[in-house]
């Protein structure tokens, strides 16, 4: 099976002026290429400030690479390509309350992205979010109420469903799944598999734990101060971690699994 | 001797229009030196019962219970005054969202400085000034902050999340209390600082016998830590047990759907298969269902769940529910039996 995205020595960094306007460069990404097929999931964990999210938002198309290249199947994807991008990879964010606009209706709300990238007619649109609403588990007519009329893992299934409604190919999760109660997270990860088998998605799962991770994804990525420290399998990386920061996140979320049985 | 003991405290919100039950009939009894667990999802009344213990919620809720007792002084008996100065002196608080509960316009070793006890300092107000500089650095010490000069003069917003949420356990230690109740202490933190966190409230109930009151909303993050664990649910009371009897032998049906959701607990489940979980989504204050609120998204549910079902004890493990997983032989009705 041919990959779906490919990146390759993908790097990202600011630039600072400082009082003498000289440039200083501070480094975010050190050089990072990976690649992802259709169907799978890739995971990718670090520490704050590993830059996982800067690589989620280069990705994305939210900020400029400052070298490297993006092959979507096959094809690279230039700076400006933003309607291509926006069509084929789309991004869920950890806070739904917040990302959705409060003053427009569900059906607005993802209507938006079909009138900016599809020819279809009102009527055909309107069809469209209606399907996706069922599909990710709500209803049809829940299209005419507002975000705030919602709890909080239906908002979530609503950012799911504007993420999906364009058919895209590869699907973003910034720690999409931190904020829900446990019993609404499982609902969603189930929902989020069933798509995966459905429409052939792609996802690059952003999260802390490590349980989750353990579960859903195929593949993982493991960053530390903006380089890759080890990748490669899920179930082998978790059973056998080589290197340090690994180890280390590892032994943290094991103290918190099971009781300890005591005397 | 039960440190607290809490029976059927209800929490009712006052409305023009009608009154809402947030709390509903639920029991917590707590010993001393024991950390005890409380797990609910969003909307089950737990944040509402620390506050209410604490005595911090205000007018608009009413506070109802048939016994609320505290070392064996029933609080109820006492005027407002009296119950407010002995709950400040034995009980602390810590709230989630550290950064937030900061003031951040005074530095963090004024914050310090000023919850230790006047009584404690002794002297001239040069001396007492000396000793509450002194005390600040002890108390910083204690939740292993090392450099405690550069901690003392900064603001909240320039310490990261995890200092100030040991600057917070600092705080709610000035005054030596006998129980403290975290708010959920690490929401929103990295699993490093987390397990930081969690390690050093475990040494403070160990060294020092203080009893810790953990809230959380998930149950595979503080089931390593905990002796008990109470399990509450839309605001009311579920289960409540040892964390051996509540994650191995779980009798409700919504702490085994909690315990069979958590992927992390379920090593031998294969990846990408699908996880257990209970239909519907939490409801919401205005239209909570009556009798057992778990009903509509129950898979035992039957028709007796439209009446709220009663505690029934069995070895420590009590449990709110008609129906439990493993069916409870009353002790009353075996003794017939032999009998």
């Amino acid at each position: 099976m041919a990959e779906l995205l490919k990146v390759k020595a993908l790097s990202k960094s600011y630039q600072q002026r400082d009082f003498w306007l000289r440039k200083s460069i501070i480094p975010v990404l050190e050089p990072i290429s990976f690649s992802i097929k259709a169907h799978k999931t890739l995971a990718i964990i670090g520490e704050t400030g590993s830059g996982k999210s800067t690589l989620a938002r280069v990705l994305v198309g939210a900020e400029q690479a400052s070298s490297g290249q993006i092959f979507l199947n096959g094809q690279l994807l230039q700076d400006g390509s933003y309607k291509q991008r926006c069509q084929h990879i789309r991004m869920i964010f950890q806070d739904s309350g917040t990302t959705l606009n409060p003053s427009l209706t569900i059906l607005q709300l993802l209507d938006e992205p079909l009138k900016l990238n599809t020819p279809f007619n009102e009527k055909k649109r309107t069809e469209l979010i209606r399907t996706t609403l069922q599909k990710v588990g709500l209803l049809g007519d829940h299209m005419n109420f507002y975000p705030h009329m919602f709890s909080g893992g239906q908002k979530q299934r609503i950012s799911l469903a504007r993420a999906i409604i364009l058919q895209p190919q590869v699907i973003i999760l910034d720690e999409a799944l931190a904020a829900l109660d446990p019993s609404l997270r499982s609902q969603m990860i189930n929902l989020l598999l069933d798509l995966q088998q459905q429409m052939g998605l792609a996802y690059i799962l952003i999260s802390h734990n490590l349980g989750i991770i353990r579960h859903f994804s195929d593949d993982i990525l493991v960053l530390s101060q903006g380089s890759v420290v080890e990748t490669g399998k899920t179930l082998e990386v978790m059973k056998n971690p080589q290197h340090k920061v690994t180890q280390k996140l590892l032994m943290n979320q094991n103290f918190q699994l099971k009781p300890v049985k005591k005397q | 001797m039960n440190l607290l003991d809490i029976r059927n405290l209800s929490i009712e919100l006052v409305n023009e229009k009608q009154n809402i039950l947030a709390v509903d009939k639920v029991s917590l009894s707590m010993k001393e030196g024991e950390v005890r667990g409380l797990v609910g999802e969003s909307g089950s009344g737990k944040s509402l019962l620390a506050q209410a213990i604490v005595g911090v919620l205000d007018e608009k809720w009413h506070v109802h219970a048939d016994r609320f007792h505290w070392r064996g002084i029933d609080l109820l008996r006492l005027s407002i005054e009296e119950r407010k100065a002995l709950l400040s002196r034995d009980i602390a608080m810590i709230f989630q969202e550290p950064m937030a509960c900061l003031d951040p316009t005074n530095t963090v070793g004024e914050q310090i400085a000023e919850a230790i006890d006047t009584n404690s300092l002794s002297g001239f107000f040069w001396q007492k000034q000396k000793q509450r500089h002194e005390g600040a650095i002890k108390l910083l010490h204690k939740v292993g902050i090392k450099k405690h000069s550069a901690c003392l003069n900064s603001y909240p917003h320039q310490l990261t999340e995890a200092l100030c949420q040991r600057v917070m356990i600092a705080i709610a230690l000035a005054r030596r209390p006998i129980l403290l109740i975290a708010d959920e202490p690490t929401a929103a933190m990295e699993n490093t600082n987390q397990s930081q966190i969690f390690r050093l409230l475990a040494s403070l109930n160990q060294l020092k016998n203080m009893s810790i009151l953990l809230i959380s909303h998930d149950l595979e993050n503080i089931t390593h830590w905990t002796n008990t664990i109470t399990v509450m649910y839309s605001g009311q009371f579920v289960e409540a047990g040892t964390t051996e009897q509540i994650f191995n032998k779980p009798l409700h049906p919504y702490t085994r759907a909690l315990v069979d959701s958590s992927p992390s607990a379920n090593f031998h489940l294969p990846a990408k298969s699908r996880l257990m979980t209970l239909p519907g989504s939490i409801p919401i204050l205005q239209h909570l269902p009556i009798g057992c609120r778990l009903g509509p998204r129950c898979p035992r549910a039957q028709q007796d769940c439209v009446k709220a079902p009663s505690v029934t004890n069995f070895h420590g493990h009590k449990v709110s529910c008609h129906f439990p997983l493993t069916p409870i032989k009353s002790p009353r009705k075996w003794l017939k039996g032999v009998c």
